[in-house]
């Protein structure tokens, strides 16, 4: 909106953003630290060039989000932003149980005297003894939640008992009791001083709790009590939001953190980015069609057949042939549900759902009794040919030239869904299909086009899976990328040219999430969750009008929005 | 071996167990009736399945230790079934708000609650039991089975089918069963269900003559929810007793397909879940020979996609035939059209099954080690490839212009008695004829269907009217 008043202001703020990003990524990448230390990082790791490199497109990609964008690009980010702080919560509620590790673990009672130990027969402890336990274990079926130790003792005895976790596993935050032989509670501590630390071996931290030097009033049989101390509300919201804070730093820094987790970020988002054009390019026609599931397994099923058969062939030969073959692979099970869509009206969704079962069971089907060798104990293919795989560009990765693949695609995308007759009809078949009839378009063969050219990227993401990163092809090689592909192209705005920042992004958000499980032992699921959550906030329609105050006083949008939601309410009534 | 197969499919325990498979797939379709007639197609009933089935395990493993081991085993299932169903519900009416109150497009909100449901799951399953895969070591209940009582075996005839058919089903099919006479009460016998039908219809109608077109629709949303909910609760506690990652299998995008196939009618969405469950059931008996297990999996998505397609051809014709009564006026003989579109739906349905056959000769082409190897998969697959087309070719000029099969009667009659009564052969050759007996068994049984749908019609009484523009 500001954009057509002052063009520049846009492409400046555009390319400063992108320019930070660029910088951030790439300081972050190298571990970070003073210049110099950045240098050393730098000069040490092997295809630090290509990193750069590719820093550089993900900070052009950015800047051609602000600049596509404009200000939709802030509520993008803000949407996002939204999910992540939901996905806090979520992450927040899974961690409420990290405060019991203060009341559950192993644990001893030492009990020390220099007193002359007595001997019973029905009691647990002597002078100089320690007994243990473990409490409230979470998997027991009846778990111990308070240990009960006898001893006998002499009026005018000395005594000191102790309280500690047995290892350095537990961290149960113990309290301890004495009791007189007829019940009466003598004493009691929760904590230890760090003199206690000192003198005595087995506490481990003040947490560890200590009755020091007492003496006993009478002769009989004591009892001393030791549990666990209770958890205060605070003390379970400050450690969830403690573990919390660390899973999110590992969720948000993680794929940062060292080059080789980078490379997992950006092998990723090269798929998501394919997919995503492909999702991209038949909602622009307003054909919810998540048939790139399926052609994505034709495609990586095709393409790798192709790798593993033609072992003589130069690969030079072999590898632009299996990309043009998954290319293929995926237009025609994309021309399919077109097909049945366009000429027939059977409900997109449904049938490229059904079809995209289809093919994972042919994929399976093939892959377990024709290309799995014999031998093999797990059911995969065997390796590819060393040269038939798509090329690595930063050695050691699987950041491959599929970056130029994919730079390809997106372009080629762009041109068609902006400069091309078909573009045209597609977007305008997507607008109102009715008023794009009536202009002579023939609004049959555009949809089941634009099914099966949005095929052509998804064989090609699926081209890019098995070349690329597995270079073989495994069972589950996609499970469910077509839903990441919605919301790619969702937040994009079903724009060419901003999806590669929003494959980047969720990208970046899947690849934190695997590192927030590793590190942080929190589900990967979180940020299916957040997933989700995007979606119901990019599409809410009436949440975007808040960012239309601007036009809201024109009345003519007023209008146009009420036609709007007219149409949409009719068009539903008949699908 | 096939023996065994066929036996087993003409058994009453077969149709025992399609009744079982059937019951996860109804119960998901009806919502998707309920929520299609309401006009808001409810895509994420897989979610809903997935968070009903999950709550209702968790609820049920927990109940033993809230109330007790007596108390909890007696209301557990139940406790789980209540708080399943309403988990279900919530969501539901969560994608109401988002879809009515904040516009955000049903389709894709629906998708979001599917991915909300099944990651949603996984998650708390992570946190639950520190498993990913399913909830096995939860101790969680099963929906009681209902036992007939013994008399019913003592009927005469058909005493011993109906037991073994109806004895010993999980509580769930009951409620599934009977919920369809519910839906169709509700549907047309109830005010409610006719301001639902006409909100479907014409939201902008209905919305004139008073209807609360917005709260209808959150009901029928509500109501969809029951059901999804109801059919999770089948699949985690009715036969087995725990949550599997992901275990709707997409039940829930099949119901999507069913009340089309149906017609949109509460009983034909019973038959059409019915078929689902027959290509279920049958994929698990075919399962034991030794063919590779993806290729009967992949029927009943073949199927929905099929019966996708035929719903819309059937739709196609009936307007064809419409445009014709319209044309012709007085001069329109019902009957005769009645006729030609049934035989046209008989094409479409011939024509259909013989893709099946393409599917197959694609996979003995593409994998023959799955089949016996080479030597036996090629020339096999080459037989049904070309056998397939053949059929295809003869039905296809039918399915796509009705007014051909009146055209070229004769035509149609021999491609309907050549591809049907090849099916027929196919069939009677399991139960080990003489190849000519089966033969002309199939051919017989296949001219017997043309006469009764009507095909001697077609063929006595001329043309009436003029020729279709």
């Amino acid at each position: 909106m500001n954009g057509k008043a002052r063009p520049y202001a846009n492409y400046l703020v555009a390319f400063v953003v992108g320019l930070i990003i660029f910088l951030l990524t790439s300081y972050r990448v190298f571990g970070g630290g003073t210049l110099d230390e950045w240098m050393e990082s730098f000069n040490a790791t092997p295809g630090a060039g290509g990193i750069l490199f590719v820093n550089a497109l993900v900070g052009i990609s950015v800047a051609l989000f602000v600049a596509q964008l404009k200000w939709n690009a802030l509520r993008v980010t803000l949407t996002v932003v939204a999910a992540l702080i939901f996905g806090y919560f979520v992450t927040g509620l899974f961690n409420l149980d990290t405060a019991n590790k203060y009341v559950q673990g192993e644990f001893i009672v030492a009990l020390q005297s220099d007193a002359e130990p007595v001997d019973q027969d029905d009691i647990d402890l002597q002078y100089g003894r320690q007994r243990g336990g473990e409490l409230n274990n979470p998997e027991a079926s009846d778990p111990l939640t308070e240990a009960r130790f006898t001893f006998a003792g002499n009026e005018g005895d000395v005594i000191t008992i102790l309280a500690a976790v047995a290892n350095r596993r537990s961290e149960v935050d113990l309290e301890v009791a004495l009791l007189s032989p007829d019940g009466e509670a003598l004493a009691s501590s929760t904590s230890s001083t760090p003199e206690q630390l000192e003198a005595f071996e087995d506490l481990r931290s003040e947490k560890d709790a200590t009755i020091a030097d007492f003496t006993l009033p009478t002769t009989g049989v004591y009892t001393i009590s030791a549990e666990a101390e209770p958890l205060s509300t605070g003390t379970i919201i400050s450690e969830a939001v403690k573990a919390t804070n660390a899973a999110y730093e590992a969720f948000l820094l993680g794929p940062l953190g060292r080059p080789n987790r980078w490379a997992v970020w950006i092998q990723d988002a090269l798929t998501l980015i394919l997919v995503g054009l492909s999702i991209a390019i038949v909602f622009r026609a307003r054909q919810f069609s998540l048939g790139a599931e399926g052609q994505l397994y034709f495609g990586a099923l095709v393409s790798g057949a192709i790798c593993l058969a033609w072992t003589n062939l130069p690969p030079l030969l072999v590898v632009p042939i299996a990309l043009l073959a998954s290319m293929t692979a995926g237009f025609l099970w994309g021309l399919l549900p077109g097909v049945l869509k366009a000429y027939l009206g059977a409900n997109e969704l449904v049938s490229t759902l059904m079809l995209n079962a289809v093919a994972v069971r042919f994929y399976e089907l093939v892959l377990t009794f024709q290309i799995k060798p014999p031998t093999a104990g797990y059911t995969a293919s065997a390796p590819f040919p060393e040269g038939n795989i798509l090329a690595p560009i930063i050695p050691d990765t699987q950041v491959t030239i599929a970056v130029f693949i994919v730079i390809g695609a997106v372009i080629a995308s762009w041109l068609l869904i902006s400069r091309t007759p078909l573009g045209y009809e597609i977007r305008m078949v997507g607008s109102n299909r009715k008023f794009a009839d009536y202009g002579g378009i023939n609004s049959k063969r555009v949809i089941m086009l634009s099914m099966a050219v949005s095929g052509i990227l998804a064989g090609l993401a699926g081209a890019h899976l098995a070349m690329g990163i597995h270079r073989m092809l495994i069972l589950n090689i996609s499970l469910g990328l077509a839903f990441e592909g919605v919301v790619v192209a969702l937040l994009a705005r079903n724009n060419p040219l901003v999806i590669p920042f929003t494959g980047l992004l969720y990208a970046y958000m899947r690849a934190g999430a695997q590192f927030m499980e590793r590190d942080a032992n929190v589900s990967f699921e979180v940020v299916r969750i957040i997933q989700a959550v995007i979606i119901l906030l990019i599409t809410a329609e009436a949440l975007a009008t808040m960012f239309r105050f601007r036009r809201a006083r024109n009345v003519t949008t007023t209008l146009d929005q009420g036609l709007e939601t007219t149409a949409a309410i009719e068009g539903k009534a008949h699908v | 071996m096939f023996e065994n197969v066929i036996q087993g499919i003409f058994s009453a325990a077969f149709l025992a167990s399609i009744l079982r498979v059937t019951t996860p797939i109804l119960l998901p379709s009806l919502g998707a009736l309920v929520s299609d007639r309401a006009g808001v197609i409810n895509i994420g009933l897989e979610g809903l399945m997935l968070v009903s089935a999950f709550i209702g395990v968790v609820v049920s493993a927990y109940s033993q230790q809230w109330f007790g081991p007596e108390v909890g085993q007696a209301i557990g299932p139940w406790l789980g079934l209540v708080a399943g169903v309403s988990g279900s519900v919530l969501l539901a009416l969560l994608l109401g708000f988002f879809h009515l109150k904040l516009k955000a497009d049903n389709i894709l909100a629906g998708l979001a609650l599917n991915i909300l449901g099944s990651a949603g799951t996984v998650a708390v399953m992570y946190e639950l039991t520190g498993d990913r895969g399913n909830t096995s070591t939860l101790a969680s209940m099963q929906v009681p089975f209902i036992q007939l009582p013994e008399f019913i075996n003592q009927i005469p005839v058909i005493g011993p089918f109906l037991f073994t058919v109806f004895d010993n089903q999980s509580a769930m099919t009951w409620i599934a069963f009977l919920s369809v006479i519910f839906v169709w009460f509700l549907l047309y016998r109830t005010p409610f269900g006719f301001h639902l039908r006409a909100t479907g219809e014409n939201p902008a109608a209905a919305a004139s003559v008073g209807i609360p077109v917005i709260r209808t629709r959150y009901m029928a949303l509500m109501l969809s929810g029951v059901f999804a909910g109801l059919g999770g609760i089948h699949l985690s506690m009715g036969y087995l007793t725990l949550f599997q990652r992901d275990m709707a299998a997409g039940r829930g995008y099949i119901a999507l397909a069913t009340p089309l196939l149906g017609g949109n009618m509460p009983l034909g969405t019973a038959i059409a879940s019915a078929i689902f469950g027959f290509f279920d059931a049958l994929a698990i008996r075919i399962g034991t020979l030794q063919i590779p297990s993806q290729l009967p999996q992949m029927i009943p998505f073949v199927a929905t996609v099929m019966a996708l397609v035929i719903y819309a051809l059937q739709a196609r014709q009936v307007q064809i035939i419409r445009a014709q009564r319209a044309a012709q006026g007085t001069d329109f003989n019902p009957t005769y059209w009645r006729v030609l579109q049934r035989l046209s739906v008989l094409h479409v349905v011939l024509g259909m099954i013989a893709v099946i056959g393409i599917i197959v000769a694609i996979s003995l082409f593409a994998a023959p080690k799955g089949f016996g190897g080479e030597a036996e998969a090629y020339p096999l697959g080459l037989v049904v490839a070309i056998a397939s087309v053949i059929l295809i070719a003869l039905n296809l000029p039918f399915i796509s212009h009705v007014e051909r099969i009146r055209q070229r009667t004769l035509f149609s009659g021999v491609a309907t008695l050549v591809t049907l009564g090849a099916y027929l052969t196919l069939f009677l050759l399991l139960f080990r004829p003489a190849l000519p007996l089966a033969i002309g068994g199939g051919l017989l049984l296949a001219a017997l269907v043309w006469v009764m749908l009507g095909g001697l019609n077609l063929v006595r009484s001329a043309p009436t009217g003029a020729q279709p523009a």
